[in-house]
């Protein structure tokens, strides 16, 4: 992987690095939804949160990046401890919309509070990089990705990922065996803030701009649902694999299909997947990868 | 004081016919149809193209909106809706999907530029100093004329009942003989037409454009939480609070807010008291 770039033109890496980002923020989302089943359509408040707080803080007051992103993560894992606060009563659709109320007063607050200092409709742009240039952006996204995914694979691997699970099926059950579920969900909503901040952080910066459309909007919240979804939720390869499916099969239809039906056949396409494997591509591999070794998969 | 008293009195209206078709699915499927925006959108593009592209008259043109909601209605049902039917959460998803879907496929045909429908009825006139669109007095009175005859058909119809029946306990009405299939599908159909109807109006009172349909679904989903599920009166004074707040809040404070204090509302109603002001619905 780490030497893709040898081969690859500036262009196709640049949608590897799109890619990464993606999965970083699917991973985010798999990480609080996925197994919980506390599903969230405010991921990218905690996103915009994360970009606008590196963005104003490097913009205004000229913060060096190492001071702004980390500043970035930690205003967003307090952000994340918000949707902890309704997770304590609601759980579900009603915990869906509360986070995607959480997304739409953003967005306006954005734009009413303070225009001067988050740039009102419009943003702000010119934000300084973090690395210059396709490769070594592809190495940075590359390997935080990498390491969030790891990161992610041994805190799942040990009780935790079993407790989040169980909760997803009967939370009730979880709590009667004596788990403070609480402090569980509590715990990996931090985490998956985190990923966000941190994720969200290195985003703007890659963009260079920021603006409360591109980021507080319904269509940016479908982009990482349906990566985590398509690709598998509840796994932490699904959400990669969602992620560069949906990057690559929207680059890969440019040549093809020129202008708005692209959208329409990207859509179409997602919507079939989804449709016919709502577990996602992972599940298909894996229930294949069964079959191929001769045990007999129940899928 | 009389400029809000009117303008929300009119904008509540509107605002409650289109949330209830997206309260009447909530209500007998139990599902959010993420995709409700999408018969609002269609009902306003239909509207458009019949009169202003093809210069159709009016009335018929209203009529072919409709049709046109009632038809992705029951297509929305039939082909994604049955076929999650056990998950809810696929559903929202799918219909989500759907949504963004048919929004590239308005971009495809319309292109993103926004476009000004004309009103169906021009004109204004004065009532205490305060100016009224006559094609906004239209869309209120319609839209209680509608609401009203929806209310006689669920209470007064034997299909209406068994609407009631179905949101109440689905098994419990299965056992009496009523088929949920049936049920389900004249509910999309239902709200589809009613989306549609309320995006005629909602297309005249603001714009034609391919993100539309987020706000009226935002809107709609802030009505059902506020009222409670499985209550029309509770979307309707649900509908007046909001469409109440909304126009106090532009005149007094500042356009550009009145959203946030639709979704605190949401918020506070969802953490507080989940079943809204009228549920009767478990959650």
């Amino acid at each position: 992987m780490f030497s893709l770039p040898l081969f690859l033109s500036t262009g196709t890496l640049r949608i590897f690095v799109m890619a990464n980002f993606l999965a970083i923020f699917a991973m985010s989302w798999d990480a609080l939804s996925g197994r919980t089943g506390y599903i969230s359509f405010g991921h990218p408040f905690l996103i915009g949160i994360a970009g606008y707080t590196t963005a104003m803080l490097t913009y205004h007051l000229g913060v060096p990046l190492y001071l702004s992103i980390p500043a970035a993560v930690v205003v967003t894992m307090i952000g994340g401890t918000l949707f902890f606060l309704p997770a304590l009563r609601i759980r579900g659709t009603y915990f869906a919309l509360v986070t995607l109320a959480f997304m739409e007063i953003m967005y306006h607050l954005t734009q009413v509070i303070a225009p001067k200092v988050t740039g009102g409709t419009r943003g702000l742009s010119g934000l300084p990089e973090m690395v210059s240039g396709a490769i070594p952006n592809y190495y940075l996204t590359c390997s935080v990705m990498l390491l969030i995914g790891i990161g992610l694979w041994l805190l799942i691997r040990t009780g935790l990922g079993t407790a989040l699970s169980a909760i997803g099926v009967d939370e009730e059950a979880v709590k009667s065996s004596g788990l403070n579920t609480n402090r569980i969900k509590l715990f990996i909503f931090t985490i998956s803030a985190m990923i966000a901040g941190i994720g969200g952080a290195l985003y703007v910066h890659y963009l260079g701009s920021i603006a409360p459309r591109a980021l507080f909007d319904i269509n940016f919240l479908f982009s990482i649902l349906v990566a985590a979804l398509v690709g598998g939720a509840g796994t932490i390869v699904g959400p990669i694999m969602g992620a560069y499916f949906l990057t690559f099969l929207l680059e890969y239809l440019r040549p093809y299909i020129p202008g708005a039906g692209r959208f329409v056949l990207y859509g179409v396409i997602t919507l079939v997947v989804y449709y016919f494997a709502p577990k996602g591509l992972y599940s298909i591999f894996s229930s294949l990868r069964q079959r191929l070794s001769g045990k007999a998969g129940t899928g | 004081m009389a400029q809000v008293i009117i303008q929300g009195f009119l904008l509540s209206g509107l605002y409650a016919l289109i949330a209830v078709g997206f309260t009447m699915i909530f209500s007998v499927g139990r599902v959010l149809n993420l995709a409700y925006g999408v018969y609002i959108m269609l009902g306003g593009y239909v509207y458009y193209v019949a009169v202003q592209i093809l210069s159709l008259p009016k009335f018929p043109s209203f009529l072919l909106a409709g049709l046109a909601g009632i038809v992705f209605g029951v297509l929305t049902y039939l082909v994604l809706v049955k076929r999650f039917e056990k998950d809810p959460i696929a559903v929202e998803i799918s219909t989500l999907i759907l949504a963004v879907v048919m929004q590239a496929v308005i971009v495809l045909i319309f292109s993103t530029a926004p476009r000004s429908m004309w009103p169906l009825i021009p004109g204004r006139f004065e009532v205490f100093g305060v100016s009224i669109l006559k094609n906004i007095l239209f869309a209120t009175a319609v839209s209680w004329v509608v609401l009203g005859s929806l209310m006689v058909f669920i209470h007064k119809t034997h299909i209406g009942r068994a609407i009631r029946a179905v949101s109440m306990d689905a098994k419990g009405a299965a056992v009496s003989g009523i088929d949920p299939q049936r049920i389900n599908l004249v509910t999309w159909a239902l709200s589809g037409v009613l989306g549609a109807i309320a995006g005629v109006f909602f297309a005249t009172y603001t714009q034609l454009d391919p993100g539309m349909w987020v706000f009226p679904l935002i809107t709609a989903v802030a009505v059902v939480i506020v009222g409670g599920i499985g209550s029309i009166i509770g979307s309707l004074i649900a509908a007046h609070i909001i469409g109440f707040m909304e126009v106090a809040t532009t005149t007094w404070i500042s356009a550009d807010l009145r959203g946030v204090f639709t979704m605190a509302l949401i918020i506070v109603v969802l953490v507080v008291a989940p079943k809204g002001l009228l549920g009767k619905a478990e959650l």
